[in-house]
C-alpha cells in the first residue's frame, strides 16, 4: 500500500496564490503579495461605498461590514474572481436594534476565510439569498428562517427545517418564551 | 411515486427520512429531510455558564464527541484570549486523533453491515474497545467524555498511557492491513463501491461537501494542513486524497486517515513535554466574538461564539458538516439504483446528533 | 356455537363459501381451544414451555436515536455479546417484542415514535434506555423535547446511565426476562 501512489492530482493552482481573473487591475505594490491584503483591495475597489471596515483578525482571517443592497452582487464577485469557492457557514444574531447575518466564506486556493457581515433592521429582517451562488447555502438559509425568522429573497423553497411544519415561533429570538 | 425511507430503518444510521423517488429501480429524484433530532442546544446554551456548556458540546456528534468539546474550547479561548499550555495542546491531539480511529472503526462497522459483510462489523467493534479503553483511562467515560476545558484538559495522563497509546497503534496499523486485504479482495464489497456514486469535484466544492468526501473528489484540502490548530504545525503527516470521487474513493480516504492518525498519536506522544495540563480562564467573556474551526472525522466543524461580558454566550452558532452534505445527497442519488443508497449514504458517515442540534 | 341468523350457508358445512367457512371454523376452534377445559388443559401443559421460548428470545427493533445507541449497538458486539441472551435485532416493527427507546423523543419525532408502538403486535414491551427517554435528560428543559418517552408510551424497563453501559443494557433485558417470567400467561386462554 503505497500512498503516495493513492493521492490525486489536483488542479487548485499553486498554494499561497490566490486566484484572481485576468480583467482585474493589480496595483505594484509590495503589500499585495500578502494575500489577505488583495482581497481587501479587490474588494475595496470594486464596491467602494457598500463594503467598510476592513479587519484581520488573524493569520488567514479576514471581517468586512457591507450593506445588504450589494449582498448578491458581492458574493457573485467573490465566488468568480477572487477564488472564494466555499461558503462555510451563515450564522444570525439578534441585537437590540438590528440582525446581524454573517458569512463565513473560504478559499482553497489561498486558504483565507472572510467574514462577512451584513445588517438589517429589526422590522424588516430580510436580506438576497446566496444559493444560486454556493448551493452550500441552501439548507443553512432555511436553517436561519426556521430558528430565527430571517427571510432570504429568491429562495428556492423557503420552508421550515427543523421544526415541525406547523410550528409558529421562531425560538432563537430572544422574545421566545417556551412556546408551544 | 416518493418512497420514504426513515424515520426508523436499519440503514439510515440516525433519526432522518430520505425521500427517493423511482423510477422501477432508477432514482430520479431524492430529497432528505431532517430534524426529528432538534434539541434546541442552541437556544439551551444561551441560559448555562461557559463550563456548563461542555458536556452539551459532547452530545452534538456523539461518534466523535471529544472533537466538537475541542472546537467549542478553542472558539471560547479565541473570544477570551486564553493561552492553553503545551501539555495540554500535546494531550489534546493525542486524544483526539484516538477519537478519529475509533469514530472511522464505528463507520467501517456499520458499513460493512449494511453491505452484507457482516464480518466487518465484528472485527472492527472488537478493535474499537482498545480504544475506546485508552480514552476511558484518560477521561472516565466511554463515549461522551467532557474532558477539555476552557484553558487545558481537566486532568493529566494517568500512569502508563504512553506505553498503551504506543501498543494500540503498533497493533491498528497491523490490523489495518488486514481489513485491507478482506475489504479489497472481496468481490462483492468491490462492485457494489467501485463506480456507484461518483461526484465531481465542482460541484462538492459548491455545495459545501467537506472532509473525506471532499478530499475522495481530488481537492486537497484539510483543515489540519491548510489552515492549521492546536499543534498540528510541529507534527508531520498528510492530507489523504483519492481521484475518483465514488464510494470506493470515500472509503480509501478514511483508511488511509487511520494510518495517519497512528503516525500522528505516536509523535504526539513522543514529543509531550512535561507542565501545567491546564490553567484556570476567566468567569466572564469579554464583548466581542469567537471563532473556531476544525477538521472533524466528518467534515469542517465551525463555531461562533457571541460574548456579551458575563459568564453565558450572548449566542453560539454551531456548523455541522453532516447538515450541508446530507443536502448535497440528491446530486449523489439521482441515476443509481435503490440499492446503491445504502453505499452512498453510508460512505457519507451520517451522524445526525450534529445535523439537528 | 351458536348458528348467525344472517347467513344464510351457517349450518350446512358444503354450501360455504371460502370466506364463511374461515368464520366458522375460527369459531369452533376458538370454543374449543379458548372456552372449554381442553384450551385450559393445553395451556398448562405448555404455559411454562411457551414462556422460556418467549423469554430467551426477545427480538428488540433496529431503531436508534442518539449516544445510547452506540452502546446498544457494541452490547451486540464482540465483547459484550447480547446475543447469547436470545437478543437479536430485526428491522420491521412486525415482527419486535421489544421497542428500545434510546435517546431524546422530540416534537416533530413523537407521532412516528407512536405509530412504531402501535404497528408491534403483543406482547410487547418497552425499555426506556437513558436519561433522555426517561425524564428528557439534560434536554428536559428544552423548547422540543418530550420530557420522558413515558408521556405517551407505557414503558416497562427503565435504564438510567448517560450513556448508559452496554452492561447496563444487557442488565435490563435480564430484568425484562425476570418481569416475563413472572407474568406467566397461557397463550390460548390468556390467564
Amino acid at each position: 500500500m503505497n500512498l503516495k501512489a493513492i493521492k490525486g492530482e489536483t488542479d487548485m493552482g499553486e498554494r499561497g496564490k490566490s486566484i484572481l481573473s485576468e480583467g482585474l487591475e493589480r496595483a505594484p505594490s509590495r503589500i499585495d503579495e500578502v494575500p489577505e491584503e488583495r482581497v481587501i483591495r479587490a474588494l475595496l475597489d470594486n464596491f467602494p461605498s457598500t463594503v467598510t471596515d476592513f479587519k484581520t483578525l488573524k493569520k488567514g482571517v479576514i471581517r468586512a461590514k457591507m450593506e445588504r443592497r450589494e449582498l448578491y452582487k458581492c458574493c457573485k464577485f467573490l465566488r468568480d474572481h477572487l477564488g472564494f469557492e466555499h461558503l462555510s457557514m451563515i450564522s444570525a444574531v439578534e441585537y437590540d436594534n438590528r440582525f446581524e447575518i454573517v458569512y463565513h466564506i473560504s478559499c482553497y486556493g489561498s486558504c483565507l476565510l472572510l467574514e462577512l457581515i451584513t445588517s438589517t433592521p429589526k422590522d424588516d429582517p430580510s436580506v438576497d439569498s446566496v444559493s444560486s451562488v454556493w448551493g452550500g447555502a441552501n439548507w443553512q438559509e432555511r436553517e436561519s428562517f426556521d430558528l430565527m425568522g430571517i427571510k432570504f429573497n429568491n429562495h428556492p423553497r423557503l420552508e421550515r427545517i427543523l421544526l415541525p411544519k406547523d410550528y409558529l415561533y421562531h425560538p432563537l429570538r430572544k422574545d421566545f418564551k417556551g412556546g408551544d | 411515486m416518493w418512497i420514504n425511507m426513515g424515520p426508523q430503518h436499519p440503514m439510515t444510521h440516525g433519526l432522518w427520512n430520505l425521500r427517493i423517488k423511482v423510477d422501477g429501480e432508477t432514482i430520479t429524484d431524492a430529497e432528505p429531510e431532517v430534524g426529528y433530532l432538534h434539541r434546541g442546544i442552541e437556544k439551551l446554551c444561551e441560559g448555562k455558564t461557559y463550563t456548563q456548556i461542555i458536556p452539551m458540546t459532547d452530545r452534538l456528534c456523539y461518534g466523535s464527541s471529544l472533537t466538537w468539546s475541542h472546537l467549542y474550547c478553542l472558539t471560547v479561548e479565541d473570544l477570551m484570549g486564553v493561552e492553553v499550555p503545551e501539555r495540554a495542546e500535546y494531550i489534546r491531539v493525542a486524544a483526539i486523533e484516538m477519537q478519529r480511529i475509533a469514530s472511522h472503526l464505528m463507520w467501517l462497522a456499520a458499513y460493512a453491515a449494511d453491505l452484507g459483510a457482516m464480518i466487518g462489523f465484528i472485527y472492527t467493534m472488537r478493535d474499537r474497545e482498545i480504544f475506546i479503553d485508552l480514552l476511558q483511562a484518560l477521561t472516565g467515560s466511554r463515549i461522551t467524555y467532557n474532558y477539555p476545558r476552557i484553558g487545558g484538559v481537566a486532568h493529566d495522563v494517568p500512569p502508563d498511557f504512553e506505553r498503551d497509546s504506543l501498543r494500540a497503534c503498533d497493533y491498528m496499523e497491523k490490523k489495518l492491513v488486514e481489513y485491507e486485504d478482506l475489504f479489497d479482495g472481496s468481490k462483492v464489497f468491490m462492485m457494489r463501491n467501485v463506480g456507484v456514486g461518483k461526484f465531481r469535484k465542482e460541484d462538492a466544492m459548491n455545495l459545501g461537501v467537506t472532509g473525506p468526501p471532499l478530499r475522495a473528489s481530488g481537492v486537497n484540502y484539510d483543515l489540519r494542513k491548510d489552515m492549521p490548530y492546536s499543534v498540528y504545525p510541529e507534527l508531520d503527516f498528510e492530507a489523504c486524497t483519492h481521484p475518483d470521487g465514488d464510494c470506493y474513493a470515500r472509503y480509501r480516504v478514511r483508511m488511509d486517515e487511520m494510518f495517519e492518525s497512528c503516525k500522528i498519536i505516536r509523535q504526539a506522544i513522543q514529543k509531550m513535554p512535561k507542565g501545567k495540563w491546564r490553567i484556570v480562564a476567566p468567569r466572564n467573556a469579554p464583548s466581542g466574538t469567537g471563532l473556531g474551526r476544525v477538521e472533524d472525522p466528518r467534515g469542517e466543524g465551525m463555531m461562533y461564539v457571541v460574548g456579551d461580558g458575563t459568564d453565558k454566550p450572548y449566542r453560539l452558532k454551531i456548523r455541522s458538516p453532516i447538515f450541508v452534505t446530507v443536502s448535497a445527497a440528491k446530486k449523489m442519488l439521482v441515476g443509481y439504483k435503490v440499492a446503491d443508497v445504502v453505499a452512498i449514504m453510508g460512505g457519507l458517515d451520517m451522524c445526525i446528533g450534529e445535523a439537528d442540534r | 356455537m351458536k348458528a348467525d341468523p344472517a347467513d344464510p350457508s351457517m349450518g350446512n358445512v358444503l354450501a360455504f363459501r371460502s370466506k364463511d367457512f374461515l368464520k366458522w371454523a375460527d369459531n369452533v376452534l376458538e370454543g374449543i381451544l379458548r372456552r372449554s377445559p381442553i384450551g385450559t388443559g393445553i395451556d398448562l401443559i405448555t404455559k411454562d414451555f411457551f414462556n422460556w421460548a418467549t423469554r430467551n428470545s426477545i427480538y428488540p427493533l433496529h431503531f436508534g436515536i442518539m449516544c445510547c445507541a452506540l452502546e446498544m449497538a457494541v452490547a451486540s458486539a464482540p465483547r459484550f455479546d447480547a446475543q447469547r441472551f436470545g437478543v437479536i435485532y430485526r428491522s420491521t416493527p412486525r415482527q419486535c417484542d421489544v421497542l428500545l427507546v434510546n435517546g431524546p423523543v422530540s416534537k416533530k419525532m413523537k407521532p412516528a415514535l407512536r405509530r412504531l408502538y402501535d404497528q408491534m403486535p403483543g406482547p410487547k414491551w418497552v425499555i426506556a434506555m437513558g436519561e433522555c427517554a426517561i425524564s428528557g435528560g439534560p434536554f428536559y428543559n428544552s423548547y422540543s423535547v418530550v420530557p420522558g418517552v413515558d408521556q405517551f408510551i407505557p414503558v416497562d424497563i427503565y435504564i438510567p446511565g448517560c450513556p448508559a453501559r452496554p452492561e447496563a443494557l444487557i442488565d435490563g433485558f435480564i430484568k425484562l426476562q425476570k418481569i416475563i417470567k413472572d407474568n406467566k400467561k397461557g397463550l390460548l386462554t390468556g390467564k
